[in-house]
């Protein structure tokens, strides 16, 4: 008898590929999706470094100058405003969060978990559409006559009241969040239920792949803390619209903005969690298949991913270090925050030795997989910087702020998200990816993105302020304009580098030789299937035996001669052992 | 593509950036507008930030550097043709070893960092008794609006007189700020619109000036010269043009400057100026 | 319990029954992990709102603040009852539908129904005095709090009785057998958590 029966494959285009129940439909929905917006937001990152680069110049007609014909071409400040708000909040939540945790979530966690979907396949669809209808507003943010959001990503009031920003672009874009987050709950909803009921006989927690800890972790924080910003902006839309007083203050009223930034932060420390756990996690297994050697001390990886998981709401205090709070809070903000780097360091600890004495292999995933883990080493170590007060006095709300966590938010999730489509494009679409386009696009990617945002950290050590349309107004900036310049041609040139990979994803899909099932020989359950796998994944649920990580086991090696073991698959002579028949994932014990 | 080829690519691509990051440092050094060093700091006590930065880099390359090395090496060494040793990593002795390690890194670095920090704070930067305390403080309200900082001294009688309609003598400044050099000056900061931010970058300090609530904020100068007042929170289209100038000057240019300034201001004191109408009693015990 | 399976997993008559009863339980406590987090998402929305508040009193010099009158205490403590004892009825409609008493289970649903649609009603005209009597969205921070608590509760109520009335029309279905135990333990969930919901509202909004 079977808890989750094959329900039959869908025929009409409309089920297949549109309203579609099956988690690896609506994972390649996600991941089209956020590389749509992966590519708008790259566009008006180009334009902050066009205006960096080149002040008051028109932007060329190829870098999307067209759309600035209002002004000829020319960025103004208002417009400036609007485009780094924009690029912000299109990136971290309609870029990596579709990417990275919409689309490996909901492909990753039913296949590796040995489930034939997710718990409620049908919210699964309605978190899309409702992601879907998000991005329409934010679009629709863009066109009102006063302008695009303006008030930065993080939205700060009174700035973000009406008073501050008038007009419906604002509006409409706070309404984008609200939705986005109410998608994203619904999607994190399935991926905690998922995983603690849906587990295959004989998959513990500690047999999960460190992709399955760290998604799963990411939605239990996604489920916490999501709402906490939907508060906020509940709020923020109550005063725009309906002209309460959550936040205005000053000449407008008895408002407090701080509860804004104390219900941002809430949710805005554990949201830069939720975008790197399921990174860390796909850096945790990729480190150990292409090694060929075991997660070294994976369980200590994993009580690290819980214990930054615990602590993130604790040190949120830490981006309101200057706003006058009292000195014992900030000291208590500091010492948490110094804490939680320790399981990052732990993690990194890990990573290192699950390397060393390895067979390496050098595939593209692990090229990215490398790379995340050495921009994320010059990103952690950096907001060290800015965790101790005493420092962060001086580089708060500047450049290098700005340098901290485009090094640990954009590309380590970024270089994390790369691995991951390298890593599971043979399984999703059942072709192979081109080698060499993979190679250059890693070393393009991970040369210019060092250049970009060392450039910002550079720019931001000497004091250069954030969000500044034109830096050289002030004197002790006006030597930096070559720095910046030389930052921006490395910017272009990342984004040229991001090519290769678009001909590449796109090539390989039409004319990339057919991939086998298990093409990087691993023993996750996944490869298990074909490529790509039948709309209802497994035709026999698979029994788990041993955990993911089973690399040159030397028993292994001697009976069956080669380097790895499945999850699923048993030595020969091995009895099946008692313990995996009754170690259910939760599911059928109370029927017994 | 040779992997050989490829590997030793990679070692000196890497190691190319690891000179390159490490010659930036090098440049990052303080150096007086040049370079892209830290920008002079004329402060009685920003050295403090200073060290630290230069500490934390230390602390912070050292371990980059062994981190780069360590990847390079594997990469190179322990490549395909290097047979793997199985091991989980989960043996006691190397979870002892691995957490030690964690505790030291952690008491070592992050231990001195917040001990400094701790001591920073509470000595110098926020420790606003010792600045008011100081017999000859300068003490300047300021009022931050979308674009511009207005500044208040107390006139010649020594009191912020609030109302305006009842301080005829309080000098009121827009955007140029005269302070004298090696007294304390204490600022407290609102703002009537949207958040702005205090920063000046030659004095390491940086304060929020959030509307509804008045910051404080004090720095004592042990140079003379002009430097400049950035705003370092974004407050709308304008926020890149919210600069100001603070001039340092000897004690008898300020005095005399600050008698004239009061004496002007009698002269010209308009009680019916709803636009002067601001300020607040100096709140010492904050 | 070893789950090899063919396609068609009913094979015979006499499985059936223990096939259906099995899969009930799973589904059943699945939807409840779902329910219970998702529940718990909405708390902490209800928390970071409540937070808010409790900033904006702690800030005020005194409370209610100047300008603004006592909120009433008689009409709101009714539906502080009426909200309880629905969750009573509800709590009896569940009883009597594991005893297999569908109508009278069905019964008791309506009760919890009617009285959840008289609190709307009573909440309805609490609004409507006060904002006659001049406490709009935008008379400031007090009126502001008051309505976004005590409105963002009620349209919680609202989903809630569309729950409820959804699970009483699904009764009388055939196929409820496996699903209609799941049903009313979903919405019931729901109900019980806007009752707590309200029982906090009207603690620290009204009465402290």
């Amino acid at each position: 008898m079977d808890l989750q029966p094959i329900h039959p494959e869908p025929t009409s285009f409309v089920k297949k590929y549109l309203f579609s129940t099956d988690h690896k439909v609506i994972a390649k929905q996600f991941l089209w999706t956020g590389m749509i917006f992966l590519f708008i937001g790259g566009v008006l990152a180009m334009w902050i470094r066009w205006q960096w680069g080149f002040p008051n110049q028109p932007v060329p007609a190829i870098l999307g100058g067209a759309l600035l014909s209002d002004s000829d071409g020319i960025i103004g400040p208002a417009t400036y405003a609007s485009v780094f708000t924009q690029h912000g909040l299109i990136m971290i939540f309609f870029a990596i969060t579709p990417a990275l945790i919409g689309c490996f979530g909901n492909f990753c966690i039913p296949l590796m978990i040995g489930a034939r979907d997710m718990a409620f396949p049908k919210l699964n669809m309605l978190s899309y559409w409702t992601f879907l209808l998000s991005c329409i507003l934010v679009l629709a943010s863009f066109f009102p006559d006063m302008g695009g959001a303006a008030a930065g990503w993080t939205t700060y009031p009174p700035l973000s009241t009406n008073v501050g920003t008038p007009g419906w672009g604002q509006t409409l874009m706070v309404m984008a969040i609200f939705v986005t987050g109410s998608a994203t709950i619904m999607g994190s909803i399935n991926y905690v239920t998922t995983v603690i009921r849906l587990r295959a006989p004989g998959m513990t927690y500690m047999r999960m792949p460190g992709t399955v800890w760290g998604l799963w972790l990411t939605a239990i924080l996604n489920v916490l803390f999501v709402p906490v910003l939907a508060g906020g902006a509940v709020l923020l839309l109550l005063d725009r619209l309906f002209g309460t007083e959550f936040f205005m203050a000053g000449a407008s009223g008895n408002g407090d903005p701080i509860l804004f930034q104390h219900l941002f932060w809430i949710f805005g420390h554990p949201e830069v969690y939720i975008l790197i756990l399921p990174a860390w996690g796909i850096m945790t297994d990729l480190m150990s298949f292409f090694s060929r050697k075991p997660a070294y001390w994976f369980k200590g990886s994993v009580y690290a991913m819980i214990g930054v998981t615990i602590l993130s709401a604790v040190v949120y205090g830490h981006h309101m270090f200057l706003t006058g709070m009292s000195p014992l809070l900030g000291h208590t903000f500091m010492l948490l925050t110094l804490i939680i780097s320790v399981p990052a360091e732990m993690l990194f600890l890990n990573w290192l030795h699950t390397m060393w004495h390895g067979s390496i292999r050098l595939t593209v995933p692990m090229l990215f997989a490398l790379g995340s883990v050495f921009v994320f080493g010059l990103g952690g170590l950096t907001g060290i910087y800015l965790g101790t007060i005493s420092t962060d006095i001086y580089l708060h709300d500047t450049m290098f702020v700005v340098g901290h966590f485009h090094f640990t938010m954009a590309a380590a999730t970024f270089l994390g998200t790369f691995a991951a489509i390298y890593h599971w494009y043979p399984k999703m679409f059942g072709r192979k990816m081109n080698v060499t386009a993979g190679k250059v696009h890693f070393w393009g990617s991970v040369v210019f993105i060092t250049l970009v945002f060392g450039g910002q950290m550079l720019v931001g050590y000497a004091g250069q302020q954030r969000r500044l349309w034109d830096p050289y107004q002030y004197t002790f900036l006006e030597h930096l304009a070559d720095l910046n310049l030389w930052t921006s041609y490395a910017a272009f040139a990342l984004g040229i580098f991001q090519v290769p990979f678009v001909v590449n994803f796109i090539g390989s899909m039409i004319r990339g030789p057919k991939a086998e099932a298990n093409p990087w020989e691993l023993g996750t359950l996944e490869w298990t299937l074909p490529s790509p796998p039948p709309n209802y994944n497994f035709a026999e649920m698979p029994k788990v035996y041993r955990g993911p990580h089973e690399y040159n086991n030397p028993e292994v090696k001697r009976v069956l001669g080669k380097d790895w073991i499945g999850q699923s698959e048993l030595m020969p002579g091995e009895q099946e052992p008692v313990e995996s028949s009754q170690q259910e994932a939760g599911s059928d014990r109370e029927a017994e | 593509m040779n992997s050989r080829i490829l590997r030793w690519t990679s070692f000196v691509t890497v190691l190319l950036c690891g000179l390159f990051v490490g010659v930036g440092l090098a440049f990052a050094e303080v150096q007086p507008e040049s370079g892209f060093g830290l920008p002079r700091d004329v402060s009685l006590e920003g050295w403090r930030i200073d060290w630290l930065l230069q500490v934390t880099t230390l602390f912070v390359g050292l371990l980059f550097f062994i981190m780069c090395v360590w990847m390079v090496y594997a990469c190179v060494v322990h490549n395909e043709d290097h047979e793997a040793v199985y091991d989980h990593g989960d043996a006691k002795h190397a979870v002892v070893v691995a957490l030690t390690l964690s505790c030291v890194i952690f008491f070592v670095v992050d231990g001195n960092l917040f001990y400094n920090s701790v001591v920073d704070v509470e000595e110098a930067f926020w420790n606003f008794e010792r600045a008011e305390s100081h017999p000859e403080a300068i003490r300047i309200e300021v009022n931050s609006r979308q674009w511009a900082w207005e500044g208040r001294y107390a006139g010649a009688d020594g009191e912020f007189g609030t109302p305006y309609a009842q301080s005829p003598d309080d000098v009121v400044v827009l955007n140029h700020f005269r302070v004298p050099v090696g007294v304390p000056v204490i600022l407290e900061l609102a703002s009537v619109d949207v958040i702005h931010s205090f920063y000046l970058p030659n004095f390491r300090a940086k304060i929020d000036v959030m509307p509804g609530m008045i910051n404080k904020l004090w720095f004592q100068a042990t140079e003379t010269g002009d430097f400049d007042i950035g705003c370092a929170q974004h407050c709308g289209t304008h926020h890149y043009k919210m600069k100001g100038m603070l001039s340092v000057l000897p004690r008898d240019e300020y005095d005399a400057w600050h008698r004239m300034a009061s004496q002007r201001a009698e002269r010209t004191h308009d009680p019916i100026d709803k636009h002067a109408q601001w300020g607040w009693a100096w709140r010492k015990d904050r | 319990m070893a789950v090899t399976m063919p396609i068609d997993p009913i094979q015979s008559e006499p499985n059936r029954a223990a096939i259906l009863h099995s899969e009930q339980i799973h589904t059943r406590t699945t939807s409840s992990v779902g329910m219970i987090i998702f529940l718990g998402s909405w708390a902490v929305m209800f928390a970071s709102l409540f937070f808010g508040y409790g900033m904006h009193r702690t800030a005020s010099v005194s409370w209610p603040p100047p300008g603004f009158e006592p909120l009433p205490l008689l009409v709101p403590g009714i539906n502080t009852l009426l909200i309880i004892l629905s969750s009573v009825f509800l709590h009896v409609a569940g009883q009597q539908f594991r005893q297999g008493n569908g109508r009278l289970s069905n019964r008791w649903l309506s009760g919890t129904i009617l009285l959840g649609a008289v609190f709307l009603a009573l909440q309805l005209s609490v609004w409507t005095a006060l904002w006659q009597s001049g406490m709009t969205l935008r008379s400031g921070g007090f009126a502001s709090y008051f309505y976004l608590l005590t409105v963002f509760h009620a349209l919680h109520v609202i989903v809630g009785l569309g729950l409820l009335g959804w699970v009483g029309l699904m009764q009388r279905r055939v196929s409820a057998e496996i699903k209609q135990p799941v049903r009313l333990g979903l919405a019931t969930m729901f109900w019980h958590f806007v009752g707590v919901a309200w029982v906090l509202t009207y603690t620290f909004v009204y009465v402290l």
